[in-house]
This record gives structure tokens, sequence and C-alpha cells, in this order.
């Protein structure tokens, strides 16, 4: 009888210590995001590949990344390959994942104090950094030499050619394509996905109003409003800077732009994209929320194991075409560097290029969200995007992303990813112009004038100081 | 002899000189002072004076190298309305914080110090929004104003109060009214705890006498209350302005300044130009301007402290 007594404070704190405790281990049960937890991998993981430095090697070695998206790259892979690779060489290596938001900051400490870690990674251009930083000229050339020519977009995004210096090592990106919902838009006559940015305004409108479905196209301060803006921005024709790195911005191409997006905002989007943040796409989707988004394929595979209807319903499309062309911005650029004051440059550079010999496990540990600089350096990819080794139905929906170079181009196209550019980039300039429009702030004339009074003093600073080409 | 004994103990003994320092009370003085002294020269002084020399120069995340530059960093600030949007966002967030802190911190110190059961764990879950770190609870907040998974907007439409998603973040009154409410949430449990200290310390015969005469609630709360607690009151205000008006982590979290720098204030746009943007001369010019409101703040609350002292 006594059980069923009422509550005493014993038996309450039992009750909660058990419930925690069930919770706890709920979580702890919680399907993993790896290759072996959701969607099995239905091919083998690569083997990894290992040569001998060129020098003998000792000491430590301290890496910072990012806690990558798709969690399997780091839990099942990275961290393990780094200190296996430590053993075989004998350094002893540390490595320390943060979230992607703290790494600017990180950085900037690491480099004022003159210490911290050996080698940093970021997912976009670190051009800000040059002047404390290694040239990885040796490191890139010792690559171009093994695997063939790197892509022009990592090329672009590590090297100034103001200085001819690498300050950055990059081999490795994410394509940033159309992710939409096939039953939201068949029944707007458009089941392969919009192809152009009119048929997304069109559609998108359509859908909105017989659907009540959004789009999520950001325009915040946070990368995925900085991709959209550009790639809407190219596709009209406009840009910030020219190949020159003479800055742009204000020209009727980008006015068109700007008007186009408030057209878009207007028909097809609602204020949450004024506050979005870097996983509001992968939110959106996985709500079922959003008809069409542009992201890299981390949305879709989060969505693979949280809302599987969601992921079976989600399909991709290449860059919009817009009145000029239809390219896009790379969703992240890979960005090593090694810090001038770095004690084990040596062991730095030897690591950059193990990893790169394993890029296919890069590729394959983050569920295809890895692209390689080198076209030829992952053979397997093609077949794995034709054929989605991660579950996906159908399993060829991921092969649009075999021509993923053919419509991705780097942050300051045309021109280089600059300092300048990093600056800008980093002050969210774009989305905000875009924003002021779309909420009936400014005109668009206005909105790119004060884009374009922001940009110019940015170009100047860098340029006074030698960074950024003077045309 | 006996004393010939003394001197001779004061002589032999190594525990003199001790005791000659430790009675020494301007020596003293400065030995305790001296970890506080050092331990503000390193975590305030040496910061304020690298931010003061900064601004002044043409330092970047990137390149740490000191080059004057005048106020060339404070002409570009000037010409730049963020600037001036994120220093008007600064006052109107602190002022509006502060009244509605200082008004609910109030009530609850008058909840607090009432007698009821279960007085003390009422007490400790007030305590829990000012003991949760910033950051931590700021992430909360971003959840309960997510566009589409906000339990508030849940709530309310499922009411009849609302028909659509109010977009907390996305509408920039809104995204204001939010970022407010963080702060007052936060900071209303320090200001009860300290206005409670307050009340607790009026004799109780003043009340009684009051009530003896027939004062009612509110002509006790406006005559004898509140003008007993004013320096604790003032106390808590500035504390709470001052938590107000340098805090970067809740715009930061919840919205990033946005929608376009409508919510932006001074610290969280320094960060963005200073580190995000990789400028630390201008993000140290635009933080520099936090300093003179700071200074003000201190002042105030120094004296504030001394009329406590007297009262």
């Amino acid at each position: 009888m006594a059980a069923y007594g009422p509550w005493t404070r014993r038996r309450f704190l039992q009750a909660t210590g058990l419930t925690g405790l069930g919770l706890a281990a709920g979580c702890a049960s919680e399907p993993g995001g790896g290759p072996g937890g959701g969607a099995q991998a239905s091919v083998p993981a690569p083997s990894t590949a290992f040569t001998e430095p060129a020098g003998r090697l000792s000491g430590n070695l301290s890496i910072l990344l990012w806690s990558h998206f798709v969690p399997s790259h780091d839990t099942e892979w990275f961290d393990e390959f780094a200190r296996q690779w430590g053993e075989q060489v004998g350094v002893n290596v540390t490595v320390d994942h943060i979230s992607v938001a703290d790494i600017p900051a990180r950085i900037a400490a690491e480099l004022q104090a003159g210490q911290g870690h050996d080698l940093i990674q970021y997912i976009a251009t670190l051009s800000q950094y040059e002047q404390s930083v290694l040239d990885l000229a040796d490191v890139t050339q010792e690559a171009n030499n093994r695997y063939g020519t790197q892509l022009e977009l990592c090329r672009k995004s590590s090297l100034n050619p103001a200085t001819g210096k690498y300050y950055a090592y990059a081999p490795g990106w994410v394509p940033d394509p159309g992710d939409y919902r096939r039953s939201l838009w068949e029944p707007v006559g458009l089941p392969g996905g919009p192809s152009t940015w009119q048929e997304l305004l069109e559609g998108g409108a359509e859908i909105k109003r017989s659907q009540d479905v959004q789009l999520g196209i950001g325009m915040s301060q946070e990368i995925d409003s900085n991709m959209a803006g550009r790639a809407l921005l190219w596709s009209f024709g406009g840009a910030i800077q020219d190949a020159n790195e003479q800055v742009v911005i204000n020209s009727p191409q980008t006015v068109a732009a700007v008007e186009f997006m408030q057209r878009l905002y207007r028909d097809t989007m609602t204020p949450e994209v004024f506050s979005w943040n870097a996983s509001s796409n992968n939110q959106g989707l996985i709500a079922g929320e959003l008809s069409y988004i542009l992201n890299s394929i981390s949305a879709y595979r989060s969505s693979q194991q949280r809302n599987p209807q969601v992921a079976d319903d989600t399909l991709f499309v290449p860059a919009l075409q817009g009145p000029e062309t239809a390219i896009a911005a790379q969703h992240v650029m890979y960005n090593w560097i090694v810090p001038q004051l770095s004690p084990n440059a040596d062991a730095a550079k030897e690591f950059l290029l193990h990893y790169t010999a394993n890029m296919a496990s890069a590729a394959y540990y983050s569920k295809l969200y890895d692209f390689p600089a080198w076209s030829g350096l992952v053979p397997q990819l093609d077949g794995w995007l034709a054929d989605d080794p991660f579950g996906s139905t159908p399993s060829d929906k991921l092969a649009v992303l075999q021509g993923a170079t053919d419509w991705a181009t780097n942050i300051g196209h045309p021109g280089p990813a600059n300092p300048a550019v990093g600056e800008v980039f980093g002050q969210y300039i774009i989305p905000n112009m875009y924003a002021r429009a779309a909420r009936g702030e400014m005109t668009p004339e206005q909105t790119v004038a004060r884009a374009e009074a922001q940009i110019t003093p940015v170009f100047d600073k860098w340029r006074r100081r030698g960074l950024v080409g003077s045309g | 002899m006996t004393q010939t004994l003394r001197h001779e103990q004061a002589a032999t003994s190594p525990r003199m000189p001790v005791r000659r320092l430790a009675d020494r009370e301007g020596f003293l003085a400065w030995a305790m002072l001296l970890p506080a002294v050092v331990y503000i020269v390193l975590v305030v002084a040496v910061p304020f004076g690298l931010a003061v020399a900064f601004a002044f120069s043409d330092v970047t995340a990137g390149d740490p190298s000191y080059d004057w530059v005048g106020l060339r960093n404070f002409g570009r600030i000037f010409d730049d309305p963020v600037f001036w949007k994120a220093l008007g966002n600064t006052f109107v967030f602190t002022a509006v914080s502060m009244a509605l802190i200082i008004v609910l911190g109030k009530v609850l110190a008058n909840i607090l110090v009432a007698e009821f059961h279960g007085k003390w764990v009422v007490r400790f879950l007030v305590l829990l929004p000012w003991t949760t770190p910033v950051a931590l609870s700021s992430v909360a907040w971003l959840w309960l104003y997510d566009s589409i998974y906000s339990p508030i907007d849940w709530v309310l439409r499922n009411l009849g109060l609302i028909e659509n998603h109010l977009y907390f973040l996305g509408r920039p009154e809104l995204a204001t009214a939010s970022v407010i409410a963080v702060h007052v949430w936060r900071l209303v449990p320090l200001a009860a705890v300290i206005m409670m200290v307050g009340l607790l310390g009026i004799p109780t015969d003043v009340q009684d006498a009051a009530r003896v005469d027939g004062v009612g609630f509110w002509r006790r709360m406006f005559e004898v209350t509140i003008p007993l607690t004013t320096p604790l009151i003032a106390v808590a205000a500035l504390f709470g302005a001052i938590f107000t008006f340098t805090d970067m982590a809740v715009v930061y979290i919840l919205t990033r300044g946005g929608p376009t720098n409508s919510t932006q204030v001074l610290s969280s746009w320094a960060f963005i130009v200073g580190i995000e943007g990789g400028d630390i001369g201008q993000g140290a010019a635009i933080a520099l301007f936090l300093f003179p409101l700071l200074l003000a703040a201190a002042v105030l609350i120094l004296r504030a402290v001394r009329r406590i002292e007297v009262f």
C-alpha cells in the first residue's frame, strides 16, 4: 500500500532521477549522423592512403577546425584519421572542433596573441589573415604535381594575385544547389523543380498561394544569406568587384537583382528570412515548411534521419538561370591556414598533403558533402552521386551535383576572394542590401548605393595595404 | 634583568619583523589591495588601453603591426548609418530594460519578502535566470522565438489570439521587443534580490507604525518603503543598466543585429566589424563609445553605495 501512498520527498526524487536517467539514455541512443547510423552505407569506406613525409617529423601538431555539419565526418573519421597519421610519423596530434560561428573570433585571438593552433580550418575564405599566415604555395604546388590542376574556384579562394601568396590551402569545397520538394512543385507544373529565377518566382508564388508553403532564401547576417545573395547578383550580371578587383556593385544589373528579390520576397516568402541563421534551412526543410532552399545537401541528410518522408520528396537543381548566366557561390570553401608563428609548420604541411590524399574518405564520411579541389582526386565520387550509397530515394537524386564545377564559383567572382571580399562577406553587406529593399526601407537604387558606400572604403583600405589589386 | 631578557628575545626572535609588518596598517592596506589592483590592471586597464590604442590604428585581425592612422577610424564610423543605429539602440534597449527591471524587480521583491509556503523554492527558481549563463539562456530564447517551432507562437495560435506566425525575430519591432524581454527576464531576479535586501533592512516598527496610523498599501509603498530603499533601487537599476549596455550575447545570438541591423547595438556591431570583418581598429573605435556611459554609471553606483553607508 505504501507504494501507492502520497508522494514523499524521497519518492519524488527517485521518480525525477529515474526520469532523468531515462531521458539521458533516450538521447544517448538517438540515431547517429554517420554512415553507420541512420541510412546504412551500401559501399565500403575508402581505405586510408599513406605517403611517407618528405622529411623526418616530430613534436606536436594542434589542429582547429569546425564541427562538421555531417557529424560522421568528425566522429567516425577525421579525429581518428589525424591521430593515426600522427602515430605513423611520430607527431603528437591534437584535434579541436568548435562551432563554425566561433572560428573567426578564435583565429583573430590566436593571431593577435601569437600563439595557438598550428593548423586552422574554416569554411570560407580567410584572405583577411594573409599577413599573419604562411605562404602555402609549396603545399598547393605539390598537390598540383600529384593530382593535376586545382579547380579555379579553389585557387581563387586561396591565392591573392596582388601579392602572389597562397594565404590558405583549399583542398575541398561544397556545392550549393537548390533543394526543392517535388510534391509541392509538381502541382504547379514544375516536377523537375525551377531551372530559372523566373520559374522560382512564379512557381514559388503559386505554391505559397495554393499550398501555403513558402520559399526559404535568407536575407540575414549569416553565411547562407551571403551565398544566396551572390548567386542572384551574378545571375543578373551584377558583381561586387570585376576581374581587376574594382568595385562595380552599383550597376543596373545589381538594381535589377534587388528588384527581383523584392518581388521574390513579396510573393513567396515570409519575414522569417530576415532572422535566418545557419540552421534555418535545415529546420524548415525537415519541418516540411519550405518549398525550396539554397543549401548544401546537409539539410537533406538531416531530413533523411529525422523526416524520411520529406527527404524522399526532396530533389536538387543546379544554379538557377538568370538574365545573364546561371552560377552560384560555393556553399563551403575549405581554407586551411598555418599561422606564421606556428612552431610545427612542417608537420602541418605534411598533414595537409596526407589529408588531400584521403579526400575520398572526407567525401565518404561527410556523406558526399565534401568535394575535392582536384577533379580526378576522388574517382569514385561520380559513381556515388549517381547511386547514393547513403540511402537516397531515388538513389540518383544527387547526380545533378556531378556537374557542380560548371555552375559554382568563388565568392569574389569574377575576381579573386581577396581580403576586401572577405571583409564585405564578414559584414553581411550583400544580404542587408537585399533586405532593406525587400522590407521597403529603401528603393533598390538607394540600397545599392548604400552597399557601394559600405564596400568602397573596405576595398580602399585593403588596396592601400597592397593586398587588393589596383586594376 | 627582565628588560635585558626582553631585548635579547627581541633581537634574536625571527618572528618580530613579521609582527611589525603585520602591525603596520599602511603596509597591510596595500598588501590586501594589491591582488585586486593587479587584477583590475590586467583585465580592465590593459585591455582598455589596448582598445584606445587600436582605435587610432590600422590593426586588423590578420596584421597585428601597429600603424597610427589618427582619427580615420572615427571618421569612417561616423559616416556609417549602422553605427548611429547601434548607438541609439544601445541607449533605447538600456533605458527600456532598466525601467522594466526596476518595476518588475520591485514587484518580485515584495512577493519574495512575503511569508508563504515554499518561499525558499520560489526564491531559488526566481534566481535561476540570473544564474544561467547568458549565452545558454539566449540559445533557449532563440528556440522560444523560432519562426517555426516557437512554443509562444503555438500557444497564441491555439488560443486563437493570432492567426499566423509572429516571426518574432524577423520583424524589427518584434525583434527589438524580444531582445528587451530577454534582458528583463535575466536581470529582474538580480534587481529583486538587491531590493529584497533593502526591504528586509527596513525596521518592522516603521512599517507597523504606519499601519497603526492607518496608512494604506500604496501610500506606505511610495512614502515609506521606496524612500527608505532608494539607494538599493538605484544600485539595482545601475547594475541592470550596465549589464544591458555592455551585453552583446543576447543580440548576437538572437538576431545578429538583424533584421537589416535594426537591433544592432554597439557591442555587437564592434564585434561584427572588428572580429568577423577583421577590422580591429574600427571595431575598437566603435567599442570605445561604451566607455562614457559606463564611467557615468560607475560614478553613480559608487555615490549610491556611499549613500547606503550613510543610511
